[in-house]
């Protein structure tokens, strides 16, 4: 006989765990019923089915007779190509943001705040309605604005200059040095058992960032056009540009807002990280004789970078979430790709779990690299108290 | 032996004098403030003239196009509609009253008089229940307006206000079980605050609001309930974990205590542990209805026609095209008002918590 | 015998706190001198003073022939040839012991990887932790990490070494191992000024010992005058204080 409370405990919970199994299957077969009485026929088969519709924007190569799974692919990727540059330029912006508001010189620091309280009291989507404002309504090709013929802005996009190689190239490059990246990484942080190995593993990592780097390049040299010169800038034919590297408006706008957004929060991060490193670290890096620049990007920068990971981690976990913004300017995003494949094909509830199943993915395993990156970092201990 | 002054005046050192030495410490650094100072100015210079100086005021669209500075003309021209949506023209004192009602009872909930659980709920219950006598009418010779006309600020500021009335009872709910003793219960209620957590807030409004209707038309209210009601989830799973952050980081004693002095689980969270959780977890919270109320503006996706959505509206007719920068500014404004107090209050409560320790 | 460090009448303020009054203190190449004085006396501020650390307001600091002002120049070449030893070790913990020894000689005097390191696993084998060079600070108990300080300082090759409190931070059981060091590195002929409270270490190496009480210079004399013979009734006091256990 159990002790009552444990009994008791035991009772609730079982109860509870039949009153929810009930009544999810309730729930299910109601969406079943409805679903049906709306002639759509639920499971995965749709997946294979054409879709008949086209994107704005894909990265790789998609017509509207390609199936549902590669348009969700599309979705995804797209999704993940916005989400790192604007994790990159939003964590550059905000270490730039970090440093003025901790600068010694007030006029630094005043820039600095004024910068963050605009910005980060104004919500995202706002803002990213004003910057797709401001870039459908650049001047018309004839009289667009350029920067030295490099980068042009226009009502039909913003050009910049793009490489003359074999459709697809790019990609291949783009992947190799990703892989190259991730290699290094995990390889710059893989636990050490014995010196042998700490001696071995910096160089190695070194060496599969240098080694995807030369690749990506050597793929780009060997595919490049022949007869045509490697650069290719963007120039007036008629009524619009032709060559060159489109940015579609929804694209910047997108990443115009995230990173100067996301800029204000990190900055706001990163600064609390300066304030945690010690002036200690700091003295005996000046009293080493090290110059203003190296105890910064070596020990200030460093140290502070850690000090914040974890909180890094959520925000970079928001911010890739926030590119479901697309859906507000249209960008063609995971979101507004499951958000049109639904209109179009009615296979709600499966969407709608392939919708939540990714995001939890990408999400959690955007958590888990950053976790783990944190784990082998706070391993090697912030200094021992004796 | 005569003992050392310890305290003497520097000298040459006055307030001037420390301002220029962090200032110009060192030729360099003197230069970089040089250029801050000059930016700065610019910047101000630069704005001054567009907000103020060159703008126009009232007029018309044609008006605007011969000035060179900020057209505030279409603010002056559509502000009717950014706040009121398409709320009946007549009937607009009624939306800005119910508006008003609102931001009094935000403003009230951040005295310390009303912060106690009853004071608090019958506040906000009893505004809640005048906006809607004000908003909806059918009572007391006010016009029956339905659901559908309203809009602008007042229908974000509503959403806002139900997102916290539903949403806290729910964080408070959610945040007890996931600290129940009951495993079942406990992991129940955290898969629920993480998977929440980890979605983001435009796919479930999304659920809530255009797919609930279709997966199960027998249980959806109207198209605004239903997106209060993902909002206040939303809500409840950031401010549940900001709670039993609260909690946790009470000393165990004060439960051992509650405990041995025999109050039971309602008591000992009643009037022992949530009141000093939430004493705890104030500042957050604050910022958690900062990020709340920046997020209401994301209704405007599953079409809403909130302040945003009438915003995009106001330009977006023919003669007012040109102004969008204008039409934006002045929200971000409106927004940046809320926003920014509720944050400076957030801060104001920690720098006084932490004084008060 | 030529002058390492000659400081002239300093005066250090923090705002309107004096922490330095009229200090003057002149030390040799090769010697060896012990600054010692209850907390608060000002002996951290004045060796802080000597590699600019700290900013002093009046009087003048001459570092092997190069006078300390808002030159940076200036302030970067007396670096480079003074090392200093914090209480709290200060090892970048972001850094294996032999990075950490190897980055000021290779960023400041510009030495190629290779000839850092050599020279790091050298003066690491004269603290007597090579074994460690691979391993974070974190995994060190303090006495090695403050060994491994000493050997990052001294990475540097400078002529003046600087000892803030070196072993306050310690288990009493570390101590002996890091003054080990310092006493052999006083046998080799190193300058160095300590600020620390280990009065056997004062008596075995100092030539000089200062003490210092409210931000002035009390009493200067050779061990034996210091501990012999004290001049002041508050060094007495304190050395009966310290002395007493």
């Amino acid at each position: 006989m159990l002790p009552t409370r444990k009994r008791k405990a035991f009772l609730i919970q079982t109860v509870l765990g039949l009153l929810l199994l009930i009544g999810g299957a309730l729930l299910i077969r109601a969406i079943l019923q409805s679903l049906e009485g709306q002639g759509i026929s639920s499971g995965f088969g749709f997946l294979h089915r054409s879709t008949g519709w086209d994107v704005g924007f894909s990265l790789i190569e998609y017509t509207i007779n390609d199936p549902y799974w590669k348009v969700i692919l599309v979705g995804v990727l797209n999704t993940l190509f916005l989400g790192s540059i604007g994790l990159v330029l939003a964590t550059v912006l905000g270490v730039l943001i970090g440093v003025l508001r901790t600068s010694a010189n007030p006029v630094m620091a005043f820039l600095g705040t004024c910068y963050i309280e605009a910005i980060r009291n104004v919500p995202l989507i706002l803002q990213a309605f004003f910057w797709y404002a401001v870039f459908t309504h650049l001047p018309p090709p004839k009289v667009a604005a350029e920067a030295g013929g490099i980068i042009i802005l226009s009502s039909r996009g913003i050009f910049v200059p793009g490489l003359n190689v074999v459709p697809g190239a790019g990609l291949l490059a783009g992947g190799l040095l990703l892989a190259g990246l991730v290699l290094a990484l995990i390889l710059a942080l893989w636990p050490g058992r014995n010196l042998r190995a700490r001696e071995l593993l910096p160089l190695m990592s070194r060496g599969a960032l240098l080694g995807g780097i030369g690749l990506a390049v050597a793929v780009l040299l060997l595919a490049r056009t022949p007869g045509e010169t490697f650069l290719q800038f963007a120039e007036l034919k008629g009524l619009n540009f032709r060559g060159g590297i489109r940015v579609s408006p929804e694209f910047a706008a997108l990443l115009t807002a995230m990173s100067l957004y996301g800029g204000a929060f990190l900055g706001e991060i990163i600064r609390a990280g300066f304030m945690s490193v010690s002036r200690g670290q700091i003295e005996a890096a000046q009293a080493l004789g090290l110059g203003g620049w190296q105890v910064f990007s070596r020990v200030r920068l460093p140290l502070a970078l850690r000090a914040v990971l974890p909180t890094l981690t959520n925000q970079y976990v928001w911010l890739l979430k926030a590119t479901t913004l697309g859906i507000a300017v249209g960008f063609s995003d995971f979101f507004l790709v499951i958000s049109t494949a639904i209109n179009q094909s009615g296979q709600t509830l499966e969407l709608i779990l392939i919708l939540m199943g990714g995001f939890l993915i990408i999400n959690n395993l955007l958590a888990a690299i950053m976790n783990f990156i944190n784990r082998r970092i706070a391993l090697r201990g912030s200094q021992l108290r004796i | 032996m005569a003992d050392i002054p310890l305290v003497s005046p520097q000298p040459g050192i006055d307030r001037l004098a420390r301002l220029r030495r962090s200032l110009f410490p060192t030729p360099l650094s003197g230069l970089v403030s040089l250029a801050g100072i000059a930016l700065a100015l610019w910047i101000g210079w630069a704005l001054l003239q567009w907000v103020v100086v060159q703008a126009v005021f009232t007029g018309s669209a044609e008006d605007c196009r011969a000035a060179s500075g900020a057209c505030w003309a279409v603010v002056t021209a559509r502000w009717r509609l950014m706040f009121f949506g398409l709320y009946p023209y007549e009937e607009h004192w009624r939306s800005a009253l119910a508006c008003f009602v609102l931001v009094a009872t935000i403003v009230l909930s951040c005295l310390p008089v009303f912060w106690t659980a009853l004071r608090i709920a019958v506040l906000w219950v009893a505004s809640a229940a005048l906006f809607l006598l004000l908003m909806r009418g059918g009572l007391f010779g006010l016009s029956l307006v339905g659901e559908e006309k309203w809009g602008g600020l007042t229908l974000s500021i509503f959403i806002f206000a139900g997102t916290a009335l539903f949403g806290m009872p729910l964080a408070i709910a959610l945040a007890l079980l996931r600290r129940s003793t009951l495993p079942l219960v406990s992991k129940l209620a955290g898969g629920f605050i993480d998977t929440v957590r980890s979605l983001p807030l435009v796919t479930i409004l999304f659920t809530v609001a255009v797919l609930l209707p279709i997966l199960a038309p027998g249980l959806s209210g109207t198209k605004l309930m239903r997106v209060i009601f993902g909002m206040a989830i939303f809500f409840a799973a950031y401010q549940a974990e900001i709670l039993r952050s609260g909690i946790q980081s009470l000393p165990v004693g004060q439960e051992e205590a509650a405990k041995a002095l025999g109050l039971g689980y309602w008591q000992r969270m009643r009037k022992v542990i949530l009141p000093q959780a939430f004493r705890r977890a104030l500042p957050p919270t604050v910022s958690q209805f900062a990020i709340s109320f920046k997020e209401v503006s994301l209704v405007i996706i599953i079409g809403i026609f909130d302040f945003l959505a009438s915003g995009n509206a106001a330009y977006g007719s023919g003669e007012w095209a040109f102004a969008y920068v204008e039409v934006y500014v002045f929200m971000a404004f409106v927004n940046f008002i809320f926003v920014f107090s509720l944050s400076r209050y957030g801060a104001y409560l920690e720098r006084r918590m932490r004084v008060g320790k | 015998m030529t002058a390492a460090v000659t400081i002239d009448r300093l005066n250090k303020y923090y705002g309107t706190y004096h922490a330095l009054q009229d200090v003057s203190l002149t030390v040799a190449e090769g010697e060896k001198v012990v600054i010692c004085g209850p907390s608060g006396s000002g002996k951290s501020t004045l060796i802080r003073c000597i590699n600019r650390l700290e900013e002093h307001q009046s009087g003048t600091i001459d570092v092997l022939g190069t006078v300390l002002d808002d030159n940076t120049a200036h302030i970067d070449h007396v670096r480079r040839e003074v090392g200093m030893v914090f209480q709290n070790f200060n090892l970048f913990p972001h850094m294996t012991i032999l990075e950490n020894c190897a980055l000021a000689p290779m960023l400041v005097r510009k030495v190629s990887r290779r000839e850092a390191e050599a020279t790091a696993m050298q003066y690491l084998e004269r603290v007597r932790i090579p074994e460690q060079a691979l391993k974070y600070p974190g995994e060190l108990s303090g006495g090695q990490q403050q060994r491994v300080a000493i050997a990052r300082s001294l990475c540097m090759k400078p002529r003046i070494m600087l000892f803030d409190e070196p072993t306050s931070a310690l288990d009493p059981e570390m101590i002996s191992e890091v003054l080990d060091v310092m006493v052999g590195l006083a046998q080799d002929g190193m300058t160095m000024i300590c600020v620390t409270h280990e009065m056997g270490f004062a008596r075995q190496v100092a030539d000089k010992v200062v003490f210092m009480d409210h931000g002035r210079i009390l009493e200067t004399g050779t061990p034996a005058q210091f501990f012999g013979n004290p001049q002041h009734e508050r060094t007495r006091n304190f050395l009966s204080q310290i002395l007493a256990h």
